[in-house]
């Protein structure tokens, strides 16, 4: 009894000790570890900072003719991106009060002024959503040893929207032009001052309701198999051009198709699918189709900060089509009017205004519109486009007052009627739905208003899908087997009964 | 035409008309702005005021160099007040205001910086120049008030510099907020000395090295304890004074190479950096008779002139004795220029053939005048070799020796 007591006593002191020493080991090691952990030397100079675009206004320089050393562009350049990052900070810090990334791009003097700013904000309740849209900056001045610049930034468009206590007190444009001393330091070209030398209040210059020819009978189109993915790897010309003369075949002038933003790769337009778009209104052009391009789709942030990416994309896929003969116009999104719940109409609507407007200017000659899910929101915004466009889906019985009293609303503009269409999906999901023959009906008394009213339309949609991507419409099967059957061709590519009504020939 | 200039009267008088009752309309807004000063020195207080005939408290939205804000009123009797925050008020440059809810009630003020320097932020560089009236370094100076706002456009700057015994005063003026002034070097090298002042203020002592330009050709000189080839003494190679074009002595550390044509074509290297404008190279003397052609570089600047120096011969004959069986070989005595022995290190060298075949090279250096080989059993079994002996450029063959 006393041995293994004494036997038990002793593996428990060994144990015991055991445990002590393991700890310990551990304990050292990790210290060790920690000790050894560090900044990377490399980070010293900032040279792994990956330019990720973020902020990308329109920035165009004025030319060189700086005092001091003359410049080059590499140096210009790193100027120019330091100088739109400061921007850039400078606008997180004010909309959250919080003052990450100032100290890279602002000296330790002027840090201060945004500190100060943001203290008094932060104790007023003060919170500013704001974006520069577009810079000209003039190189004033560059020191002989390279380490100081001075430039002037002459009408700056600044968009500002002014919370206060998280209610939106202002929303203002202005046009600036400041004066601006930057030192590079660490490797960063940091703001030294920045002088306010003149405020103009912003001057809409687009033009509208000046090109507001408008397309009779038209479609909305996406190829049988790849709805909703134009332009992925399933893209085929042979059956878009097999497409195409169906629709000029069945009598109609125009199609709408929808570019997608993240898919087109945001700011930065993908040349592949950009391609594919032009090749698109090439084939339409053979066929002598006009095209409506709707652009932004699924795109639904419409935060500030994310508009100079929005306006590059834009700029992008615009300037490469605009000069197309198959062009016909530019929806700039559709049914924005659904996004007002999730994120403000407030929000949406600034965004169209301003998307509108640099479109516009981009591009002058093709009318813009903006597709509207219902004729209640059609209105808004009548005059930053050149044609107003809605989308019907409701009883038939109430299109023609509905267009009639839009009419009246908005007399000195097209409106078109740029959606419409009923699916013919009865089965498990809605047995009590319409059937082709209803659908058939439907169209058919759609043309007749259509015709009767001289209503510019585009119907949804050539043909019956079979398969939908999630997220259009959802998982719900009920809504992904309504949403299939809409086409004027079944999914076995055979004309189904309303294909007689696809136009009013 | 009487009548017609009545009718212009008429129209002219209605304009007139119609114009003050406009004006008289914008009067009659329910907020109009009261304060009619619309530049401020920054520091001061910056109140606006405004007339209101209700108790609406209508918020200002306010937007300067740097933020924005929005500014609550105070309500007294005369109208509404609005101090505009210090961050504001601190900083130079246009000062935008809109009042929110009446966007058409909206101005600027603009707030000026404070007739006073307080600090001369001063940037220089490049550090050090050349001398020769070319290069410049360039002084940028951002004079700024107590709330570190740069003066207006046209604030004169005067630049000091000296140099050697000149001393010089500009003027120059800032220009979008910088003042800046090249000074250009002269042909001497010295350092310069440069400060500035503004409004009364000096800024502190700043200097820039005036480096000598590069140099030019130079001469070449060599030092030796004997001229004889004793394989131990030391030769030293002198530069002249490397000097630049302008006779400016070039800066200590310059790296002089020079290269040594010896009589057979190779090429022998040694270096040397200035002091006070010479550079000293050393090389130790051949072992045998020699002629050197000797030329140095400052790389891809200057070159001097070509000098040769001979070398005597010192050792004229070798004395070798054999022993052990042939297996010893004695190389000695070496003797230099007086009949002395020749310094401890000298190189001998021994060659063994076999037939034409070289089985070995010894290289030993002598001690007190003598070498000793010595060649063992384990390496050279019993047979006939040729044995060769080199040193001092003289050579001495044997065949058929017999171990």
């Amino acid at each position: 009894m006393r041995t293994m007591n004494k036997n038990l006593l002793r593996s428990v002191l060994i144990i015991s000790y055991m445990i002590i020493i393991a700890i310990i080991i551990g304990g050292i090691s990790s210290l060790f570890g920690y000790l050894n952990t560090g900044a990377d030397r490399a980070s010293i100079l900032h040279t792994e900072i990956q330019k990720i675009d973020q902020y990308i206004p329109e920035v165009i320089w004025a030319p060189l003719q700086n005092e001091g050393r003359p410049m080059d562009e590499q140096t210009l350049k790193r100027i120019e991106n330091n100088y739109l990052d400061a921007w850039y900070v400078k606008q997180v810090a004010y909309k959250t009060n919080t003052t990450n990334g100032i100290e890279d791009y602002y000296t330790e003097n002027a840090r201060k002024n945004l500190y100060n700013t943001i203290a008094y904000n932060t104790k007023e309740g003060v919170t500013t959503e704001a974006t520069t849209l577009a810079h000209h900056p003039t190189l004033e001045f560059f020191s002989e040893d390279g380490q100081l610049a001075v430039i002037t930034d002459t009408n700056v468009v600044e968009y500002k929207r002014i919370y206060k206590d998280n209610i939106l007190v202002l929303e203002t444009t202005e046009v600036a032009t400041y004066t601006i001393a930057l030192l590079l330091e660490d490797g960063f070209w940091r703001i030294r001052h920045m002088i306010k030398d003149s405020h103009e209040p912003y001057i809409e210059t687009a033009n509208f309701g000046e090109t507001t020819e408008v397309s009779f009978k038209g479609i909305n189109y996406y190829p049988q198999a790849t709805p909703w993915d134009m332009f992925g790897v399933g893209f085929d010309p042979e059956i878009l051009a097999k497409d195409f003369k169906i629709i000029k075949d069945a009598g109609l002038e125009s199609i709408r198709i929808f570019v997608p933003y993240s898919d087109f790769g945001k700011a930065h337009v993908a040349i592949g699918k950009l391609e594919k778009l032009e090749q698109t209104l090439d084939i339409a052009l053979q066929y002598d189709l006009k095209v409506m391009v709707t652009l932004f789709d699924f795109y639904g942030d419409y935060s500030v900060l994310d508009w100079t990416l929005n306006r590059r994309h834009a700029e992008t896929i615009i300037t490469t089509l605009k000069d197309h003969a198959a062009l016909y116009a530019w929806d700039i999104k559709n049914e924005p009017n659904l996004d007002f719940e999730s994120r403000g109409k407030q929000q949406v609507t600034a965004w169209l205004q301003m998307m509108t407007s640099f479109v516009k200017k981009t591009d002058p000659k093709h009318p813009l519109t903006i597709g509207w899910s219902n004729a209640e929101s059609a209105a808004i915004l009548k005059d930053q486009v050149d044609f107003v466009s809605f989308h019907f889906y409701e009883d038939i019985n109430i299109l023609e007052e509905t267009y009639t009293s839009l009419k009246k609303q908005i007399p000195e503009k097209p409106i078109v009627l740029s959606e419409f269409g009923m699916s013919s999906y009865r089965g498990i999901w809605n047995p009590f739905g319409n059937s082709e023959k209803d659908q058939a009906a439907y169209h058919k008394e759609m043309q007749g208003i259509i015709t009767k009213n001289k209503i510019p339309s585009m119907s949804w949609t050539l043909y019956d899908f079979v398969e939908i991507p999630k997220e259009v419409i959802g998982r719900l099967p009920w809504q992904k087997n309504n949403q299939k059957q809409f086409g004027f061709i079944d999914q076995k590519g055979d004309e189904k009964a309303a294909f007689k009504y696809i136009s009013n020939e | 035409m009487k009548y017609k200039k009545i009718h212009i009267l008429i129209c002219i008088g209605i304009l007139i008309s119609t114009v003050t009752i406009g004006q008289h309309k914008n009067q009659g807004d329910r907020i109009t702005l009261v304060t009619t000063q619309t530049e401020f020195e920054v520091g001061s207080t910056v109140l606006l005021q405004f007339s209101s005939s209700d108790t609406e408290l209508p918020l200002l939205y306010c937007s300067n160099s740097y933020g924005s804000t929005v500014i609550t009123p105070v309500l007294e009797d005369l109208g509404l007040y609005y101090e505009i925050p210090e961050f504001i008020t601190n900083k130079k440059g246009i000062v935008h205001w809109k009042l929110i809810g009446h966007e058409s009630t909206l101005g600027m003020f603009t707030m000026h910086p404070q007739e006073r320097v307080t600090s001369m932020e001063t940037y220089i560089g490049p550090p050090t120049i050349e001398a020769g009236a070319i290069d410049y370094t360039m002084l940028v100076v951002i004079p700024t008030d107590a709330l570190d706002n740069p003066m207006p456009e046209n604030t004169s700057v005067m630049v000091n510099h000296r140099f050697l015994e000149t001393q010089k005063r500009d003027e120059v003026v800032t220009n979008k907020i910088i003042a800046y002034k090249n000074i250009t070097s002269e042909t001497k090298s010295g350092r310069l000395f440069i400060s500035s002042e503004c409004l009364e203020t000096n800024s502190k002592e700043y200097t820039v090295d005036v480096l000598p330009a590069i140099p030019t050709d130079f001469t070449i000189s060599v030092d030796r304890p004997h001229e004889y080839a004793d394989g131990n003494q030391i030769t030293s190679l002198y530069t002249s004074i490397l000097r630049d074009q302008y006779g400016n002595e070039v800066s200590d550390g310059t790296f002089v190479t020079f290269f040594i044509t010896n009589k057979e074509g190779n090429i022998l290297k040694t270096s040397g950096t200035t002091v006070q404008g010479i550079a000293t190279a050393t090389m130790i003397h051949p072992d045998q008779e020699e002629a050197w052609s000797i030329k140095a570089y400052v790389q891809g600047m200057a070159e001097s002139n070509r000098m040769t120096i001979a070398y005597q011969q010192v050792i004229k004959d070798v004395e070798i004795a054999f022993a052990k069986a042939n297996r010893e070989i004695k190389v000695g005595p070496l003797k230099s220029f007086m009949n002395q022995m020749i310094p401890d290190g000298f190189h001998v060298v021994l060659e063994i053939y076999k037939g034409d075949t070289l089985l070995n090279t010894e290289t030993k250096t002598s001690k007190g005048g003598y070498v000793s080989f010595m060649l063992k059993e384990e390496m050279y079994i019993s047979g006939t070799y040729t044995i060769k002996i080199k040193t001092a450029g003289i050579e001495k063959s044997f065949k058929n020796i017999k171990l």
